[in-house]
């Protein structure tokens, strides 16, 4: 062992003590609760979660089903379709507002007069949880997905604001010394140069929030903005946990799929999977369609 | 008498430190200039100074009609392509630097296709127009920087150690273009070249950077 793997180990080591060191001090020394825990939580599960209420993936009696499929008209259904366009749209629009933010917020970009005022609205925006966007959102716009919208728009832009321009402070300069020479204005940098140039992170953020707002979108719920979290609310303060479960698990089937979803689109982008994208609009598009969707290459025309 | 597009006088270049200092030189139109040096002595500062991309820390630098929208193309040491991006899309980078923007996008970008697969062409890049620029070779990565130019149109081309990694064959013909391009759009070069007897071959004139001082070298070949 050479070392630095030695002294690696060490630090870990040291690490893993100094968190054991810091828990005994926060439960007091009291590690009972930790046997009985186990214990409490097996009971729980079998007597109260498992097995799960399916009746919630069940057409509701009221309003009356108009599909010969009974799933589209329960709660799970209903619910999670909420909490997708919700997270769909926050997403969009707190993509849109981050993109804008962190161009002014990137050091690499703008002079400081423009960055450090940026950069503490978009610190302002982050700091509220959703929960508290959304409690403050209830009480101006009253109860349902609007407010549900507006608190992940914001939590959004402040969260992938500031990923993305650490992300864009990271790119190389060579890029922007070539456009700037060239007497580029700063929207043309910005979307024909750094936009493309950190595409696949940016992508891949967006994909990620998107599945991070679908998540969320379940708690805000427990605040009234609308979304499958109302039925995980109701049914939480009933004491119906086994209703609780079925929502769960469908709540865990659906981040699969986006995961799933999100692989597929991001592998496009790898260098594995490439789009021959001739500009960065065409992302999300297969590479036959990419091509297709701009005019032919001069190869074909010649032959 | 030839038209003089840039002139530095009594420059001084660094950031902290001073790199370069008492730079005096005149740029004419039909000039390809070659500057070289051990590494890390401030050719690539003085080509940022000229790029209008750093200020100097002192003296004076006057920019004759090519300080505008198109006026100077700078091909970086790694070429400053964007390596997700296709070849068309760096390629139309430097159309769009080298014409006035219009509110009609979609005729703007139309007009600019024209150039873009005119210079494309010209590089033998083709067959790679829509291939993103991390998937190509080293020297069609130069060749794209090279139909960037080409489709900018500058008056002054800034290059720095760009064909370094090149074979003679690829160095010839790429600088035939280079030199083909400034006779026949008035334009002139500087380029940053650490291979001395390679900077002979190709320019017209060689400056040297010794003592913190730019000085000239020899002459090189005649125009």
């Amino acid at each position: 062992m050479n070392r630095g793997n030695s002294r690696l180990i060490l630090l870990i080591s040291f690490l893993l003590f100094f968190c054991i060191v810091v828990l005994n001090d926060l439960v007091q020394g009291d590690w009972g609760n930790l046997s009985e825990g186990w214990g409490n939580l097996i009971h729980f599960w079998n007597d109260s979660l498992w097995p799960p209420d399916w009746s919630m993936l069940e057409a509701q009696s009221y309003p009356e089903c108009q599909v010969s499929i009974g799933f589209f008209c329960s709660k799970a259904y209903l619910g999670m379709l909420e909490t997708i366009k919700m997270a769909f749209v926050a997403t969009i629009f707190g993509f849109i507002g981050a993109i804008s933010l962190s161009t002014l917020a990137a050091k690499n970009l703008v002079p400081s007069f423009v960055y450090f005022p940026v950069r503490i609205i978009l610190a302002i925006t982050r700091s509220l949880p959703s929960i508290i966007w959304a409690i403050l959102f209830v009480v101006v716009f009253g109860l349902g997905p609007l407010a549900g919208v507006l608190a992940m728009t914001f939590y959004t832009i402040g969260y992938l604001g500031k990923l993305q321009y650490e992300e864009l402070e990271g790119m190389h300069r060579e890029p922007l010394d070539a456009a700037r020479a060239m007497g580029l204005t700063h929207s043309e940098i910005v979307t024909n140069v750094v936009i493309p140039e950190s595409s696949n992170t940016l992508l891949s953020q967006l994909l990620f929030m998107f599945e991070y707002n679908v998540r969320h979108g379940t708690v805000l719920g427990l605040v009234g903005a609308g979304g499958i979290g109302y039925y995980l609310n109701y049914y939480m303060q009933l004491f119906l946990y086994q209703k609780v479960m079925a929502f769960l698990v469908v709540i865990f089937i659906v981040v699969i799929i986006i995961d799933l979803f999100s692989m597929f689109i991001r592998s496009f982008v790898t260098d594995e999977g490439d789009i021959n994208k001739p500009s960065w609009v065409s992302i999300f598009l297969s590479p036959k369609q990419a091509r297709k969707f701009h005019e032919k290459p001069i190869v074909e025309e010649s032959e | 008498m030839p038209e003089s597009i840039l002139s530095l006088k009594n420059l001084t270049i660094g950031y902290e430190d001073e790199l370069i200092h008492s730079i005096d030189l005149q740029v004419e139109i039909g000039d390809i200039i070659a500057i070289v040096g051990p590494s890390g002595l401030g050719k690539t500062t003085l080509l940022r100074v000229i790029a209008g991309l750093i200020t100097p820390l002192n003296g004076e630098i006057t920019w004759r009609k090519i300080r505008k929208r198109g006026g100077i193309g700078y091909i970086p040491q790694r070429l400053g392509l964007v390596r997700h991006a296709s070849v068309f899309h760096n390629v139309d980078l430097g159309a769009r630097a080298g014409t006035t923007p219009s509110w009609n996008i979609f005729r703007w970008s139309k007009e600019r296709s024209i150039d873009v697969k005119e210079a494309i062409d010209e590089m033998g890049l083709s067959e790679k127009m829509y291939q993103p620029i991390r998937k190509l070779s080293g020297g069609q990565q130069r060749r794209v920087a090279t139909a960037r130019t080409l489709a900018q149109k500058p008056k002054l081309i800034l290059a720095d150690e760009f064909l370094s990694e090149l074979d003679q064959d690829n160095v010839n013909n790429i600088m035939n273009v280079f030199k083909s391009y400034i006779e026949n759009n008035d334009a002139a070069m500087i380029l940053v070249e650490h291979d001395i007897e390679r900077a002979k071959k190709i320019s017209t004139k060689i400056l040297e950077i010794k003592d913190s001082q730019l000085r000239i070298f020899s002459s090189g070949v005649e125009k």
